[in-house]
């Protein structure tokens, strides 16, 4: 497991720090959708090999939403963004993903 | 009938009986420190921030981005919240009785440290004036350097009764005193 993950507003810090709230990349259906879709983005997960992309909450220091990419086999971590950044960069069709360490302003 | 309100500190029960002369290491509470956290409005963060810097006898501590606690030991809460809320795009919110302000001093305080956090506290990237929010002792607390051997904590109420025993239990090993001051 990751056991260090450079939080952007941080910097470097234990994985205690952090409490682990899944998968990122789902995305919220709108509210009337059918319940398919909503059961679907409540329960249904891909269990995926390799890269992933989670939701760290760094509960023991700026207490943001972070976007963890790391790869569940090899344990690196391949980059950590702000969730709500992640989620602009998402929105406005860019590659939301910046490189760890990068962008540490 | 009139009511008297005694100020009584959280750690109280915990500084009793008769404490030698502080050593060199010296963990001190600060009795009555005055403290608010500090939110920027969205666009006013680096203006909040700079305006954090100007205002006398304030110290600023990062607790995240756009949110501060700003500490000042020689002022009230309310002269403190007068000064802050004078900046524009800020909310300032006061949590004196909130938090508990304490400072390690002394050679082996970055020793004494190490066993409480998980942070690199070396000079070169923990240097003076530098701080940032961290667990400590396992609590969520904000931990800053005020000198090259002089650290400040500042802890939720409710944990600074562990947080504090934790530290005078860390410190045993290099004579760790602790008192009011
Ligand atoms: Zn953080």
């Amino acid at each position: 497991m990751a056991s260090l993950i450079t939080c952007p507003h941080c910097g470097s810090r234990p994985k205690e720090e952090f409490s682990i709230r899944g998968d990122a990349l789902p995305q919220r259906p709108a509210a009337h959708a059918p319940d398919e879709a909503w059961h679907a983005y409540v329960y249904l997960r891909d269990n995926v090999k390799g890269v992933i992309f989670e939701h760290w909450h760094h509960v023991g220091g700026c207490r943001r939403y972070l976007v963890v990419e790391r790869d569940n086999v090899s344990h690196d971590v391949l980059s950590v963004t702000d969730a709500a950044r992640f989620r602009r960069a998402a929105a406005s069709g860019q590659d939301g993903v910046v490189a760890a360490g990068k962008d540490l302003a | 009938m009139s009511i008297t309100y005694t100020h009584r500190h959280v750690l109280e029960d915990h500084i009793t009986g008769f404490e030698a002369r502080p050593n060199v290491n010296h963990l001190s509470v600060i009795r009555r420190p005055a403290m608010a956290v500090v939110l920027a409005h969205g666009g006013a963060e680096s203006d909040v921030d700079l305006a954090l810097d100007m205002i006398e006898g304030v110290s600023k501590r990062v607790c995240g981005p756009a949110e501060w606690l700003a500490v000042a030991q020689d002022r009230t809460p309310e002269s403190l919240l007068r000064a802050l809320t004078s900046i524009p795009g800020a909310s300032v919110l006061d949590g004196s009785d909130g938090h508990v302000l304490m400072r390690i001093d002394g050679p082996h305080a970055r020793k004494v440290l190490a066993k409480c956090v998980a942070v690199d506290l070396h000079p070169d990237v923990f240097p003076i004036d530098m701080s940032a929010p961290m667990l400590i002792a396992h609590v969520a607390g904000n931990l800053a350097r005020t000198g090259e051997n002089s650290f400040e904590i500042i802890v939720p109420r409710s944990f600074a009764g562990t947080v504090f025993e934790e530290m005078k239990e860390m410190g045993r090993d290099v004579a760790l005193t602790a008192g009011f001051g």
